[in-house]
């Protein structure tokens, strides 16, 4: 069809977008790498660091560490696909002025030839890069547990973020998986994973524990993840980390989802004028995410080291016009009417 | 410098080497992106490597064999079917995935293959009053989505079947409605080849371009010409495009930039039409001396002619795009040694009552086209008369052709260009050895 030089018809073009499928995303991995990227290794990294700089004085720290098993498969994609979007959100509506965000990857240390990977906290599309280098390994799986404790020991002794060390206040970890971490951080894949000699194990709980102190810690389930709505891996993360288990279900709405926790955790806004931003930018996520941050959204964010917090009766107010739009006559086309 | 982000445009009728000049940009700087930000499938900037390979790019920008990335921005019309064939062509080249360096902005109009049909049936009934369309559905994409606000399919809907479908659907109807049955695909190869399309680049939100231009230094490519712009250009043979830099500025100015790019035109060393409509300084001698790597003849869009170096038009063209800061003159090369190239700084016109053998009344001198008010296609059709009775007032072409230009044109000259390749790129006034 057509008769421009690129022209083609739609069956020849389907078949060469279909044979180049799979090479984009995920190149390095794509391609064939079974190892991990070099600037992904975690093996004798000092500190990944969120600085604070004259270009981005009031550095927040964000990371989004997702599971990388053959039932996570997709997330990484849509992720990669939505993070530029992601990265706009917060900086548009203003939730945060200078994000820093940091992506990796989590698999059984137990059977993976990867592990962990752990990318640089980038304040602008570099972050894509690292995102391109993840190696999807597809092992795991099978017994619902995953490394994630490794990667929180990463998390808690590996990092150094500005918006703690500087203005105490917390920075964001959103782990995306669905499976139960390991009862313990254990010594021996600590040192053949990150290179530290740790004496002994430390208990998953004690590591986490370790953790919040500067990082509020989200744990992200989608229901399209092959375990999703099992209760025995929802209970075991609400032990862990309380309220702030999200069950999403809608896996294209993670960007989202994550870009408005920060915003209710920046208290830039509440649930309600997130779900607003969401509804102004034309997107269709706002139902899956106002189901999946109600309980976040009533709450308010954990104990904030420093500042004031959301008044509990607008919280809870923005949650009863959410209920009202999610309900209301105008019946669920997408588009949240308040 | 006035800016760290540039934007090019081409200062005529299209072909003057826009694809070249980014990419001799690209490759002598570290640019992060390329942005389109007008246009569609139809363009063809000619990029040659040193190895002698060359690629038309239409889709992709003019960088991408010198590493940049390209984003489609919203004003862009974006044809998948003819980008899945550019991409391969890329990665014959060595551009390992080229997809992986695409984002498109969700709101980007899709062309179709109904568009396309729709397109070249109009032109075939236009017969001889053809407007020098490229025949890929351009066009009537934009004249749909003006028609049809709602129904215009676009980026973001090749991610969502259901959507897609039922606009898809409508379209094709109302194809049908005017045309009759064309030769089109079904629909549902249509929604499967978007969907995999969907799959396959990154489809973004506007914001996403406050992010691109905050990574590192753009450049924003420009598609056709300024004169074929559809407010400013000489009605109706004009493009359905803002072909001046005003949405490169828009792009610039929603994303939050503060400094103002630097505003590159690109002109040849001599002036050039592909297709129909007025080319006052037109010459049948060079059409047929001077003809054209890349641009052969058309079967819809028609002869490439020839013309001296026409300063009336082209000082018209950078004061509809507001002013410019420098230019790029191309095709140096075919210029030296040429006895036979003018230049026309004004057009002879007749006024007065012209007799009944058309000779009478006086003449005087036109060196200015005054623009008229902005969207006044009545004014736009009223100077394409105008312009189409006028002839050239042609003087010798100095030695120095390129410096002439930019003295004509009132604009420093950033880069001369010698030939198709980077290499033969050199700053003003240095003639580069063994041409």
């Amino acid at each position: 069809m057509g008769s421009g030089r690129w022209s083609t018809d739609v069956y020849d073009a389907a078949d060469r977008l279909r044979r180049s499928t799979g090479t984009s995303a995920f190149a390095y991995s794509d391609s064939g790498a079974r190892a991990v990227h070099d600037a992904l290794n975690p093996m004798n990294v000092t500190t990944r660091e969120s600085c604070d700089s004259d270009e981005h004085p009031q550095s927040v720290a964000i990371a989004v560490l997702f599971d990388v098993t053959g039932s996570m498969r997709n997330v990484p994609r849509i992720l990669q696909s939505k993070l530029p979007g992601l990265l706009g959100l917060l900086l548009r509506k203003g939730y945060v002025t200078d994000p820093h965000i940091m992506f990796g990857a989590i698999g059984d240390a137990t059977c993976d030839n990867v592990p962990l990977q752990v990318g640089q906290f980038e304040s602008d599309n570099r972050m894509d890069d690292d995102l391109g280098r993840i190696v999807l390994e597809g092992g795991g799986g099978g017994q619902q547990t995953e490394s994630y404790e490794l990667a929180m020991y990463f998390m808690a002794r590996h990092t150094s973020i500005d918006c703690f060390n500087v203005r105490g206040r917390r920075g964001y970890l959103f782990i995306i998986g669905d499976e139960m971490c390991y009862p313990r951080v254990k010594r021996a894949e600590v040192a053949a994973v990150i290179g530290d000699d740790i004496g002994e194990d430390i208990p998953t709980k004690a590591i986490v524990a370790e953790l919040k102190r500067r990082y509020d810690i989200y744990y992200i389930l989608p229901s399209a993840a092959s375990n999703a709505g099992d209760q025995g891996i929802l209970d075991h993360w609400r032990d862990l980390l309380g309220q702030n288990v999200i069950e999403l279900d809608d896996l294209d709405a993670v960007c989202e989802t994550i870009a408005l926790t920060v915003g209710l955790g920046e208290e830039a806004i509440g649930l309600a004028d997130g779900l607003d931003d969401l509804a102004d930018m034309g997107s269709g996520a706002g139902d899956s995410v106002g189901k999946a941050l109600a309980r976040i959204g009533a709450v308010s964010r954990g104990a904030v080291v420093h500042g004031p917090r959301i008044g509990g009766s607008t919280a809870v107010d923005d949650v009863d016009r959410l209920d009202k739009a999610v309900a209301g006559p105008d019946g669920n086309d997408g588009v949240i009417r308040l | 410098m006035t800016g760290r982000h540039t934007v090019v445009v081409d200062l005529g009728y299209g072909d003057a080497g826009k694809g070249t000049v980014v990419d001799w940009l690209c490759a002598s700087r570290p640019v992060h992106a390329v942005i389109r930000f007008n246009g569609g499938p139809q363009a063809a900037h000619n990029v040659v490597l040193p190895d002698g390979r060359h690629h038309t790019f239409a889709q992709f920008g003019s960088g991408t064999l010198a590493g940049a990335r390209t984003h489609l921005s919203r004003f862009m019309l974006v044809d998948p079917l003819a980008l899945s064939r550019e991409a391969d062509h890329l990665r014959d080249l060595g551009v390992a995935d080229p997809y992986s360096g695409l984002t498109v902005d969700r709101d980007a109009l899709l062309v179709t293959p109904y568009h396309g049909a729709a397109n070249r049936e109009r032109e075939r009934r236009r017969g001889d009053a053809r407007h020098g369309s490229c025949g890929m559905g351009v066009g009537e994409t934009m004249a749909y989505s003006i028609g049809h606000p709602d129904l215009a399919p676009r980026v973001g809907d090749t991610a969502s079947p259901y959507v897609l479908r039922r606009k898809l659907v409508a379209l094709r109807d109302a194809v049908a409605a005017e045309f009759g049955e064309l030769d089109v695909p079904p629909v549902a190869a249509c929604v499967e080849a978007f969907r995999l399309f969907a799959d396959r680049v990154v489809i973004v939100d506007g914001d996403a371009l406050r992010v691109l231009l905050a990574a590192g230094e753009c450049v924003f490519e420009g598609a056709q010409g300024v004169l074929l712009d559809e407010w400013r250009g000489f009605h109706p043979y004009t493009t359905w495009s803002t072909t001046t830099v005003d949405n490169a500025m828009t792009l610039l100015a929603d994303a939050g930039a503060v400094e103002l790019p630097r505003r590159v035109g690109v002109v040849r060393t001599y002036t050039t039409r592909h297709g129909a409509g007025p080319l006052v300084t037109e010459d049948a001698t060079l059409t047929a001396a001077l003809p054209d790597t890349h641009n052969g003849t058309g079967a819809w869009q028609g002869r490439f002619r020839v013309g001296h170096f026409d300063a009336v038009a082209h000082r018209y063209a950078v004061e509809v795009s507001g002013g410019l800061d420098a230019l790029a003159v191309t095709h140096a090369d075919v210029a030296l040694g040429r006895d036979d190239l003018r230049v026309c700084e004004a057009y002879r016109v007749r006024v007065g009552d012209p007799g009944s053998d058309g000779a009478g009344g006086r003449t005087r001198t036109w060196s200015r086209i005054e623009p008229g008010p902005f969207t006044d296609l009545g004014y736009q059709e009223a100077l394409t008369g105008r312009v189409e009775a006028a002839t050239p007032l042609l003087a010798p072409a100095s030695a120095d052709l390129p410096a002439a230009i930019g003295d004509m044109l009132g604009l420093p000259v950033d880069v001369v260009s010698w030939g198709p390749g980077r290499a033969d790129k050199h700053a003003p006034g240095r003639m580069p050895a063994g041409v």
